[in-house]
Order: structure tokens, then C-alpha cells, then sequence
């Protein structure tokens, strides 16, 4: 079981609020993401779910049992950091055992389950070698080794692809994902990737200098933004905003569009443009169209290899059911 | 990248770095061989290098006629003992200064390094005075005391440069996978911080070992350590040069070859972590 | 992390530390400060009365005080000028490419480890005795009279023993501080032109600058404070020639016995040490937020 509920936590260090009271509900066996730039508070927020910072305010329960006392050896949480913090000194076997030696688990079950996360993570090999003696990949597969075998409540991760390179994090980012599947416990995860969000989530909770934005599935997000923060942030590339009398003719403050959302031709359309920059990835074809009175271009997505070119004239043309509107304070209407 | 370098080039710079090295290097290496030679052979004229007589004689004679080994044991004592106290008090210290690090940690450190700032000489009358009332004059006892003083600000530094190398998420990671304070301090931090509570534990020796203030003013036949010892010679013994050479061998030799595997702790401990 | 459990904990481990230190140097040093205001000799047991300023007055006023002043500032300013300039040639010669690196560099170092003592020693009687030393002897081969360095020259000869033994802790620092410097930014500047030379003087230099700092501030500590070397080779002699300000209260102190003297020059030591000092500290200072 981890269910972990928050109710009014607040953190500050010292005159500094970095967290305003916040309330949260995470369901058992759920996979929960964090996100938000950097500074937003996300690691914060883990590290007092972990009870490496003390509250200043509100409660944190566990599975029913109050835990905002409790030490973190106490809460029956594994932690994976970003710097993976192995034991340097320790061998990968002696890494993974380290939880189960403090808990008192008996030898031949610590072996048993070593073998197991081994096994699972494509480890056997290698448990005889120190941490410094592996690659990047194979020091966070000991990491989370480690976390497994304490059989916790729920596991956190801290933004624990972001010093792998690009075609490891893909590869990562699965194997985290199936082990979600598999072992069905609750999983709460940082990071400031909305892809990786996107991606791995179940619910994903946006968070901006210590708030809440919105808390929601990532399809949920993507298609219902609650505000303009929300909007800008879920989405790759970004969505476009547009202010002015296509805004108001709407009736709307601002209007968004995503760069899916919107049609190119040759020929006519909505709104006339020039192609500045265009990116071909052969599945995919992404303009920024430039305007005029306009200082930021309008990136559009187009399905599959399109022959136009920098300097070409282009007509782009929004579908009108998947604008989104916000008003003066950037709210959804 | 490395470039190939010319060979020619790389002979030049050898070439040039051996002659200064050895120039450099020369007094003690002069002396070693001094103190293998009688006597007479160590004034000869020309001197001669290598191709005499090679006689242990020397070393004989320094030990039956001064005592030498008790102001060896004396160098070991003093320098080891003061080394070891000095870490006792500082390690509790240094780690509490690097893991829970409070407004007020920069100024303990800072005001600590001020007090190595202070010129012995500026202190020595109430420091000499104390001592002879209190019966502290000439023991090894009382120079522990001042070497362990002396040095306390650097073994805290040292300490604390390296343990703050030491990243907090290991700690907290212990911590989460469910280590008490005490198997957290016994089976991380400990084994983590072995290597750099070795080169402090190198560094004070050499720096206890050499001390030639203290030593010099506050001891006399019984407790004096080599650097004191040592002086004796000034005059006239000074004009024995083999014997001076075979004490003085004796005295540099096993600080020497740990100070040739303490060169980086050696930079890291006297900038005071400025320089690394 | 830290909770107001740790922290109460932190305080009482750094306790011992502050404690003995604060202890070490406040006693000394205010008795240093109420000795220098008494008339107070060991040889003569008495009262001790208090005299004001006089024994400053004394102090300041002895030719001894003059002589002693301008020569720490020669032996500081001598010994740093050497080894700086020296520890800046030997670091570059040592960061070339070369065989045997790693013997090279032991030999360099050695002269730091020798004790005081035995490094004067042996070059007051092996090299520079004008009989039997091997200086001698070179300028003999030469055909030029031999030179009594601690007779006729003696604070140089000192400048020099006590170069000799601080050369290798420059060479190291600045050595150590060349290694850091980041290999891309030489290949930049060869990119853009710059010859071996500019290279040195426009990037290595500058890169140097905070360690030759560090050496110069760290050095002037020590130097400062020239005792041993002193005592075994001159016993500041001849007259005053080689006195430092160290050696002088040494002599008033526990030669001429004169507590009050002596305590009122330690006090004159620890103004001028302190004057190096804030600046050193101000470097470490900074160095310990970045």
C-alpha cells in the first residue's frame, strides 16, 4: 500500500516561503510526476514527502499513519536521487543490500532478493564491481536496485534521467515505466521534462513557485490547460499564443494554438505569413512562420516531408474546436 | 587533447629540468653521502662522491654518544601524539561544520584560522612562564599541549575540505534506506572519509615533526624532539660533518619519503583549501 | 537537512575546538598585553610596578628595534621575491612534457620537509664555511678567495637557506595552480594567434595570479616568524646584522630575561603579523563562498 496524502504542508527557509500550504492526494499504486522549471519547488516538495526536511506547517499522512514526524528511515519510502548517490566504497551486491542490512533482513533473503534485482535489472553481472567502475545507465539501474529491494510503500524518484545522455533516457525512461507495471506501487517522480511527464504519468501535478497549477492525467492537461502557465508548459513544441483582435474577435484575452492544430497551404487560409526557419525531420515538419506586426513567429506542425522553403509565403489556418481561450488573468474560458 | 610532442623538444626540457632538480635537490642529497664518509674524507679537498670508503661508523657513534634514538622516540611522540589528539578534537567538529552547516559556521572558521595567524613570538613570554610554573618545561607532555594547539586550525580545515567533498546524497540516502545517525556515521561517512583523515593525519606528523619554534624554547636535554636536538650541533660538533650528516639523515629521512606521498594534501592543507 | 536535532548536535562537537582554541589564545595574549606594561625582570625578583608605555617607549626606541625591522622586511621581501619568481620558472619547467616527471618532482619538494634546523645547519657548515665547505672549495677551483658568507653577508646567507627551503612549496602551489588551467582556453588563444610568450603572459599569468597571492600572503605568515634558522647559523650576529624582529624578543625575553621588554615587542609582532593577516584572510574568505 502508498497512499500518501498532504494536507496543508507549507515549507520555509527562513523569511522565505518556498512552499505555500498545500494540499495533494496520491492514490495507491499510482505513478505521480512533479513538474515544473527549475526553482518551482518540485525537489522540495519530494524531499519533505521523503522527511529530509522538516515541515514547517501541515501534515503528511502515509497510508493513514500520520508521518510528518517520523525520520525518513521510518516513512518506508526509497528514494532514487539524480546524482544516484551509490556507496562509493561498497561493491554494486553490497549497494543493493545496504536497505535490507539496516532493516535486519535475514542473509539467505537478502541474497535471494539481490538475485532478484539483478535479474530484473540486468545487473548479475556486474554485482561485484564498485559503483565507479559503471557506466552512467548501469550506476542508475544499482540505484534503483537499491530501491526495490526494500519492498517500500512508494518509491521517489529526484529527476533521476537527467544526467544520462539523450538515447539512454529514452531507454531509462521505459525500463522505469515497466517496472511501474509490474511491481504497481505508488511511484512520485521530479523532473523539469514535460516529455518525460507526458510520457510516464498517470497524474501529473504542475507546480509553479510552490503551487499548484493543475493536477490532472497528461491527456487531461494537453487538452484542457487551466491556465496560461499550464498551457505554454505541457506541449512539444510549445503552444502558440496569440493576443490582439484574433483574440478578441474570440472573445478571448489571449488565444492558444498548438502547433498541431493548425493547417499550411500554399494557397489560402486564415492568416498569411513567411517561413522563416523550417526544421525537416522527415516524419514531421515544424515552420516558424513569421508576420507581420508580430516579433515572435508561430511554430506549426506539419505531418510528413512539406516542400516549402525559407522565404516562401505560407497560409495557416487554426481549427477552430481546438483553440484554447484565456482571459485577462491568463484563466481558461 | 594531448599533442605528440618532439622528442627533441622533450629531451630539451628533461635535460634542463633534471640539472635544476638535482641542483635543488643536492644538499640532501650531499649530506647522505656525507654521512656514510670518516671524517676526514667529509673535509677532503677535492670533496669526493661516491668513489670512498662507504662506512656506517657515523651513525654508530651519534646514538652511543648522544642518546640520538630518545629524541627520535621524542620526534615520534610529540609529533604522533599531538597529530592524534588534534584529530580527536576536530573531527567531531569539522563534520558538524560540513553537514549541518549553520550562520555562523564561516566565522568559526575563519576565527580559527586567525588564531594560526598569531606570531608565536607574541605569545611566548606568558607561554614560557606558565610552563615553568606549572613544571611543564622540557616534557613531551607540555609540547603535545602546543603542537596540538598550533596545529588544531589547519586539521580542522583539512577536515573539513574533504568531508565537504563528500556529497549530502549519500548521506540522505543512507538515511532513506533506513540508517540510524550511528550506521549512517559507521558505514558511510566513515569509510568516505578515511583517505582524506589519512592525508591530515600525514600532513600534521610532517608539520609536528619539523616545528622548530616551540621545540627550541621550550625544551632542553629530556624532551627535546630532533629539531632541537639537532641544534646542538651549531657549535662546534657543526665542524664533525660526517656526524652532523648521519644525525641529520636520520632526522629528515622518514618525513621525507611521507612527505613525497603527501605533495597534494601538502597543497590542500597550507592554503587552507585557496588552492587546489 | 538539518534539523533542530542535528543542530543542536553540531554545537556540541565544534565545542572542544572553540573552546581549547579560544583558551590557547586569549590567556597568552592578554598576559602578554599586562606583562608589557610592567616593569618586570626575571633576574631581578622584586615588584613588578607598573610603568605605562615604557617599555614601547624602550623597544621602539633601541637601534636593535630599527635594525631588526628593516631586516624581517629584507628577509620577507628577499625570500618572496626568490621563490616567487623562482617557484613561477621551476612550476612552468615542471608542467612541460618531459621523462621522468615524477622523480623530477620529488626532488623539487624535498627541501620543504628537511627541519629548520638540519637545513641551516647544513648549510652553514657544509657549503658556506669558508675552510671547509664546498662554496669554498668551488672558489678555489676559480681562483677567487674564499667568501665567509655568515661573517661578511650573514642576512643574505639566511635569505638564501631559507629560499632554499620555501622555493618547492611555491614551485608546488603554482604548479598545482597551472594544472588547473584549463587546456581549451591555451588552444583558443593559439587559434587566435598568440605566441608561446603572449600565451604565458596573457593567460597563464593571470590564471596565476590568486595562487601567487595565496603564496605570498601564506609565506609572509611564516617568514615572519624566522626563528630556528636564525639561532643554529648567527645567532643574529654579527652585533645585529641578522636580527629579525622574532629573534630580537626572543633575546629580550629569555636571554636578557626582560619579561616587560620583551612582552611589549610580542606585542609589536602581533600588530604587524595581523596587518598580513587581514588580507589573508580576506582571500580565503571569499574562496570559501564560491
Amino acid at each position: 500500500m502508498g497512499r500518501i496524502t498532504l494536507d496543508k504542508v507549507q515549507k520555509s527557509f527562513g523569511d522565505v516561503e518556498v512552499i505555500p500550504p498545500l494540499d495533494l492526494e496520491i492514490e495507491d499504486g499510482e505513478f505521480v510526476v512533479f513538474v515544473g522549471p527549475s526553482g518551482c519547488g518540485k525537489s522540495t516538495l519530494l524531499r519533505l514527502i521523503a522527511g529530509l526536511e522538516d515541515v514547517t506547517g501541515g501534515d503528511i499522512t502515509i497510508d493513514g499513519t500520520p508521518a510528518t514526524d517520523l525520520p525518513p528511515a521510518k516513512r518506508r519510502l526509497a528514494m532514487v536521487f539524480q546524482s544516484y548517490a551509490l556507496y562509493p566504497h561498497m561493491s554494486v551486491r553490497k549497494n543493493i543490500a545496504f536497505p535490507m542490512k539496516m532493516a535486519g533482513i535475514p542473509q539467505d533473503e537478502q541474497a535471494r532478493r539481490i538475485d532478484n534485482a539483478a535479474r530484473v535489472l540486468n545487473l548479475t553481472d556486474y554485482l561485484d564491481r564498485r559503483p565507479g567502475q559503471l557506466s552512467g545507465g548501469q550506476r542508475q539501474r544499482v540505484a534503483i536496485g537499491r530501491a526495490i529491494v526494500r519492498e517500500p510503500a512508494a518509491f521517489l524518484f529526484d529527476e533521476p534521467l537527467s544526467n544520462l545522455d539523450a538515447a539512454l533516457r529514452v531507454g531509462m525512461r521505459l525500463e522505469i515505466s515497466e517496472l511501474h507495471k509490474r511491481l504497481a506501487t505508488t511511484m512520485i517522480y521530479v523532473t523539469h521534462d514535460q516529455v518525460e511527464a507526458m510520457t510516464m504519468a498517470d497524474k501529473i501535478v504542475v507546480l509553479r513557485a510552490g503551487h499548484i497549477e493543475q493536477v490532472g492525467s497528461p491527456l487531461e492537461l494537453y487538452r484542457t490547460p487551466r491556465n496560461l502557465f499550464v498551457a505554454g508548459f505541457i506541449g512539444s513544441p510549445r503552444m502558440n499564443f496569440i493576443d490582439g483582435e484574433d483574440a478578441s474577435s474570440r472573445g478571448a484575452h489571449t488565444i492558444g494554438v498548438r502547433p498541431e492544430h493548425l493547417a499550411v497551404s500554399d494557397s489560402d487560409g486564415v492568416w498569411r505569413g513567411t517561413v522563416g526557419v523550417a526544421e525537416h525531420l522527415g516524419s514531421d515538419t515544424f515552420f516558424h512562420v513569421h508576420f507581420d506586426g508580430r516579433d515572435e513567429p508561430i511554430t506549426v506542425r506539419a505531418t510528413g516531408e512539406v516542400a516549402l522553403k525559407h522565404g516562401d509565403t505560407v497560409w495557416l489556418t487554426p481549427d477552430e474546436d481546438r483553440i484554447h481561450r484565456f482571459d485577462q488573468q491568463g484563466l481558461r474560458i | 587533447m594531448a599533442r605528440a610532442v618532439p622528442t627533441r623538444v622533450k629531451a630539451r626540457n628533461t635535460a634542463i629540468a633534471w640539472i635544476i632538480a638535482i641542483l635543488i635537490f643536492f644538499p640532501i642529497l650531499w649530506t647522505v653521502l656525507t654521512s656514510f664518509k670518516t671524517e676526514a674524507t667529509a673535509i677532503a679537498d677535492p670533496p669526493v662522491f661516491v668513489n670512498f670508503q662507504w662506512t656506517l661508523e657515523n651513525y654508530v657513534t651519534v646514538q652511543e654518544r648522544s642518546n640520538y634514538f630518545r629524541h627520535f622516540l621524542n620526534s615520534v611522540v610529540i609529533s604522533v601524539g599531538s597529530t592524534l589528539i588534534g584529530l580527536a578534537i576536530a573531527i567531531p567538529a569539522a563534520w558538524a561544520m560540513a553537514f549541518v552547516p549553520g550562520r555562523q559556521t564561516k566565522n568559526v572558521l575563519m576565527w580559527m584560522l586567525s588564531t594560526k595567524m598569531l606570531p608565536p613570538v607574541g605569545v611566548l613570554v606568558p607561554l614560557y612562564l606558565i610552563f615553568r610554573d606549572w613544571g611543564l618545561l622540557d616534557t613531551r607532555v607540555g609540547l603535545i599541549f602546543v603542537l596540538t594547539m598550533i596545529n588544531l586550525p589547519i586539521i580542522v580545515w583539512m577536515l573539513y575540505t574533504y568531508f565537504r567533498e563528500i556529497p549530502g546524497d549519500i548521506l540522505e540516502a543512507a538515511r532513506m534506506d533506513g540508517a540510524t545517525l550511528r550506521s549512517e556515521v559507521t558505514y558511510v561517512l566513515l569509510p568516505m572519509a578515511v583517505p582524506g583523515i589519512a592525508s591530515t593525519l600525514l600532513l600534521n606528523i610532517i608539520l609536528a615533526w619539523n616545528e622548530a619554534f616551540w621545540t627550541l624554547n621550550l625544551t632542553a636535554a629530556n624532551a627535546a624532539p630532533l629539531t632541537a636536538f639537532i641544534a646542538s650541533y651549531s657549535s662546534p660538533e657543526g665542524l664533525f660533518y660526517a656526524k652532523l650528516s648521519a644525525a641529520s639523515t636520520m632526522a629528515i629521512a622518514p618525513i621525507l619519503i611521507m612527505g613525497w606521498f603527501s605533495q597534494k594534501q601538502l597543497v590542500r592543507g597550507l592554503t587552507f583549501g585557496a588552492v587546489k | 537537512m538539518a534539523t533542530q536535532h542535528s543542530r543542536a548536535a553540531a554545537r556540541v562537537m565544534i565545542a572542544p575546538s572553540v573552546i581549547l582554541l579560544l583558551a590557547w589564545m586569549l590567556v597568552p595574549l592578554l598576559m602578554t598585553l599586562y606583562f608589557s606594561f610592567l616593569r618586570y625582570n626575571l633576574l631581578m625578583p622584586g615588584a613588578n610596578p607598573f610603568v605605562g608605555f615604557e617599555n614601547y617607549t624602550y623597544f621602539l626606541s633601541d637601534p636593535a628595534f630599527q635594525t631588526a625591522i628593516v631586516n624581517t622586511l629584507l628577509l620577507v621581501g628577499g625570500v618572496l621575491v626568490i621563490t616567487v619568481v623562482g617557484g613561477i620558472a621551476v612550476a612552468t619547467l615542471l608542467d612541460q612534457p618531459m621523462w621522468g616527471t615524477g622523480l623530477v618532482r620529488i626532488m623539487v619538494i624535498s627541501p620543504f620537509f628537511v627541519m629548520p634546523t638540519v637545513s641551516a645547519l647544513v648549510w652553514k657548515n657544509m657549503f658556506m664555511n669558508p675552510v671547509n665547505g664546498l662554496f669554498a672549495w668551488i672558489a678555489d677551483v676559480l681562483g677567487m678567495a674564499a667568501f665567509d658568507f655568515l661573517t661578511q653577508a650573514p642576512l643574505a646567507s639566511i635569505i638564501g637557506i631559507v629560499s632554499w627551503q620555501w622555493l618547492p612549496f611555491a614551485t608546488l602551489i603554482l604548479l598545482t595552480a597551472m594544472q588547473s588551467l584549463d587546456s581549451e582556453q591555451l588552444e583558443a588563444a593559439e587559434m587566435d594567434g598568440a605566441s608561446a610568450w603572449a600565451r604565458f603572459w596573457h593567460i597563464k599569468l593571470p590564471h596565476l595570479a590568486r595562487a601567487i597571492t595565496v603564496v605570498v600572503l601564506i609565506q609572509t605568515i611564516f617568514l615572519l616568524s624566522i626563528f630556528a634558522e636564525i639561532l643554529v647559523t648567527t645567532n643574529g650576529g654579527p652585533g645585529t646584522a641578522s636580527t629579525n624582529l622574532t629573534y630580537l624578543v626572543y633575546a629580550e625575553s629569555l636571554l636578557r630575561f626582560d619579561v616587560g621588554t620583551g612582552s611589549a615587542g610580542g606585542v609589536v609582532a602581533i600588530i604587524l603579523a595581523n596587518i598580513v593577516a587581514i588580507f589573508l584572510m580576506r582571500m580565503i574568505g571569499k574562496n570559501l563562498d564560491a
